[in-house]
């Protein structure tokens, strides 16, 4: 490791360490530390009042259900991107539809899913479908749209049209838009399902942190918050990952 | 039309007859050209004659709006089916490795995958780009970039081979050496050829014939017998040179 | 091409079709209208909501303010606090690594995930949405505006310096009109943003706003002054974002196509 590459390494953690440091002092020097406490102590007290169990199922009921919508979201939109680029018509019918429903945020869908599916896992997994459908749609229409015509040229002198030509050019080539739509979209349905188990549900990790306000453990909220923002955090370096050795080993991402 | 019956070998690789394409205005005005099989056929001509138009229009890739072009005897009526085609830049799909472009021009031609990876492996070496296969064009110099899109459009084992200015996005010093490598090549697997460029120096190095456009038609052209490789220095061509830099003025 | 083949037709086209289909379902009983209010109810409901509003007093014009108010106070308070503070960070690479990893996990921690702390803080009134807005709006200024310090072009500030200008000057002359273009592609995204949250924090913790006004709506079975809600939202935002493209083009003439800033 080259030596300004361990330098930003060691800056990194010195600023860290700094940061918590200064947390842990303001929290110990100011307010009740009932409402204000120390990393130290929002993890030990969560850590008391909740079993690991009952963190894990937490954790794995959100993941699912993100894991649900997301899947029905970016399928979808790449489909519907992929049909709207293809054939014009469809495309012209659906753009108008898609423009007008898309600047409503999925947050606001969320009393409507309730109306259409009840306080189930439904509803939830309906938002966070929106959250991952729209940049997923939006980023495929326009990949599989700006394809570069020289291609479209080249394969067409090499015999390969009609659907071939979808399959195997038109669809490569929208790959890095596509890339972009997901990990965008990823992003988006995170947070939709925060909010969304904040408002409407019984378990998650939004659950888990609506639930301790009503007793006021802010230990526990914080470790919430910090969990949640790990777990955005691993799943989006994931998701990077492996788009950089796919999509990353041909086209710069 | 034309009811000839004349002998195959006779008959021109290519041929285009009173071709005339509007863009509203006339790019290309009754042409006739003749192509003999395995002749090298360069256009040249200043930006705007038409050149490029013609070739596309040979390749199928645009109608002409009246006129018609036969290759081997049969009409044009689109894109492919023999007609290989060597774009300027960025035709080489991005996700497929340099090999796997070559294949897929192979698999054009219905082979079966092992049989597709021997001919690309096959030509991936006439290119002299063995060992790069694996690489894919982002990585590879614009020079290999083009010497791979040539050996996929062989891959095709085409009839005819358009080239529409393959080395015009390259250096001086790597063209000199595209130019090269392509008459090395050629020489090995035979074909008929159209060739456009804007560079006299090239096509003096490399056809059989030059064919001069300008005005939506051919203003002169120019068979050159010497044989190749032709030195780039040699008295004859500088004349020749001299003689179409007229036309172009 | 026919006139039946233009995008316009076809998409208008389709748009009254399926309007119509949905009333004519409505009228017909097969879709309830509880569930599926038909466009003539959302219609009706449209006109209460400008004239007498819901809850009665409260017209939508009012809601919408209120909700822009959060958002824009929120967003104006972060971006005065990130720009500075980013512009200084991006130019100055020792700060930029030392604050990376918190920047990063800042941005990455679910804004809505604090509300809950927000609400235990800063009590149910206003402050804690504008804080809220805040948070959500600082990360993404800041990290746009690190970027655009840290990527003006060298070649740029190697010729201001030929040309004797350096320090506040270089600063003022040349770093700054050259980060304009990303900042203002951060407000696009940062205001977005700011959009998404308010609607989330509005439907826990008030009774005025957007967010609060669809909520509340559906707990009355008033699913048709719902989706007018969901729809001034909707316009609002795409109000917002063709307002700032025009904004963008009357202060960066020079500037053409303003590329998508990424994450």
């Amino acid at each position: 490791m080259s030596g300004a590459r361990l330098r930003e390494i060691a800056l990194g953690v010195a600023g860290t360490i700094a940061f918590l440091a200064a947390w842990e002092l303001a929290a110990r020097l100011g307010p009740g530390s009932a409402l204000f406490p120390p990393p130290s102590g929002a993890v030990a007290e969560a850590l008391a009042r909740l079993p690991l169990a009952t963190v894990a199922d937490h954790v794995a009921v959100s993941l699912g259900r993100i894991t649900a919508g997301f899947a029905a979201g970016a399928a979808l939109g790449v489909a519907i991107a992929v049909a709207a680029g293809w054939y014009r018509t469809f495309g012209n019918f659906v753009r108008p539809v898609v423009e007008l429903l898309r600047p409503i945020p999925p947050l606001a869908w969320i009393p409507m899913a309730i109306v259409w599916f009840g306080l189930g896992e439904a509803s939830k997994v309906f938002v966070i479908f929106l959250g991952a459908f729209f940049p997923v749609l939006t980023n495929a229409y326009r990949g599989i749209t700006g394809v570069d015509p020289t291609l479209v040229r080249a394969a067409q002198t090499m015999d390969v049209t009609g659907v071939a030509l979808l399959w195997r050019v038109m669809l490569p080539a929208a790959l890095p838009d596509i890339a972009v739509g997901l990990r965008v979209g990823w992003g988006l349905s995170f947070g939709v399902l925060v909010a969304a188990e904040l408002i409407a549900a019984d378990r998650g990790m939004g659950f888990m942190i609506m639930n301790a306000r009503q007793t006021a453990e802010v230990g526990v909220i914080i470790f919430g918050i910090l969990l949640i923002g790990l777990a955005t955090l691993a799943t989006d370096w994931v998701l990077g990952l492996a788009i950089r050795r796919s999509v990353g080993r041909w086209h710069p991402v | 039309m034309h009811a000839r019956t004349a002998p195959a070998e006779a008959r021109p690789k290519i041929a285009v007859r009173a071709v005339t394409k509007r863009y509203g205005a006339a790019v290309l005005n009754g042409l006739d050209l003749e192509v003999a099989e395995n002749e090298f056929v360069t256009l040249v001509g200043r930006s705007g004659c038409g050149k490029t138009t013609l070739l596309n229009i040979v390749a199928g890739l645009v109608e002409a709006t009246s006129g018609d072009v036969l290759v081997d005897g049969a009409a044009v009526t689109g894109p492919g089916r023999g007609k290989g085609v060597v774009f300027q830049a960025q035709a080489l799909f991005p996700w497929l490795t340099a090999i796997r472009n070559i294949e897929f021009g192979a698999r054009s031609r219905g082979l079966d995958a092992a049989a597709c990876r021997a001919e690309a492996e096959q030509l991936l070496a006439l290119v002299g780009l063995a060992g790069y296969g694996d690489r894919y064009p982002a990585q590879l110099s614009g020079g290999m970039q083009q010497r791979v899109a040539i050996a996929r459009a062989l891959a095709q084992d085409p009839q005819i081979l358009l080239m529409d200015e393959p080395f015009g996005a390259l250096d001086e010093i790597t063209r000199i050496e595209m130019q090269d490598e392509l008459l090395r090549v050629w020489s090995t697997r035979r074909k008929t050829v159209l060739f456009v460029t804007h560079s006299i120096t090239e096509a003096l190095v490399l056809s059989d014939r030059i064919v001069v456009m300008g005005g939506g038609g051919i203003v002169a052209e120019y068979p050159l017998d010497a044989p190749r490789p032709r030195s780039r220095a040699d008295a004859r061509l500088a004349a020749l040179h001299e003689r179409i830099w007229e036309h172009l003025r | 091409m026919r006139w039946v083949d233009r995008p316009w037709f076809q998409g208008t086209a389709c748009l009254v079709v399926l309007l119509a289909l949905w009333e004519g379902a409505s009228a017909l009983g097969w879709l309830k209208p509880f569930q599926f209010p038909p466009p003539s109810r959302i219609a009706a409901a449209s006109w209460e909501m400008v004239v007498a509003g819901f809850p009665t007093g409260t017209r939508i014009g009012q809601h919408a303010l209120v909700t822009l108010q959060r958002i824009f106070t929120g967003f104006a308070l972060a971006t005065v606090a990130a720009i500075p503070l980013g512009l200084l960070i991006g130019r100055v690479p020792a700060l930029d690594q030392l604050t990376l990893p918190i920047v990063t996990f800042a941005r990455s921690v679910a804004t809505l995930s604090l509300l809950p702390l927000a609400l235990l803080w800063f009590g149910l009134g206003e402050t804690s949405k504008v804080m809220l807005i805040a948070y959500a709006c600082f990360w993404v200024m800041l990290t746009n505006a690190i970027a655009a310090a840290k990527y003006v072009d060298p070649v740029l500030v190697r010729a201001a310096r030929t040309m004797d200008v350096r320090g506040p000057a270089l600063f003022f002359e040349v770093i700054l009109p050259a980060a304009t273009p990303r900042l203002l592609a951060g407000a696009r995204v940062a205001i977005g943003i700011g959009f998404m949250v308010i609607v989330g924090a509005e439907m826990i913790a008030t009774v005025a706003g957007l967010g609060a006004l669809i909520m509340e709506a559906r707990t009355f079975y008033r699913t048709d002054v719902s989706i007018v809600g969901m729809i001034a939202l909707g316009v609002l935002g795409f109000a917002f974002t063709a307002g700032l493209a025009w904004l963008e083009g009357r202060l960066l003439p020079w500037h053409r196509g303003l590329a998508e800033v990424r994450r």
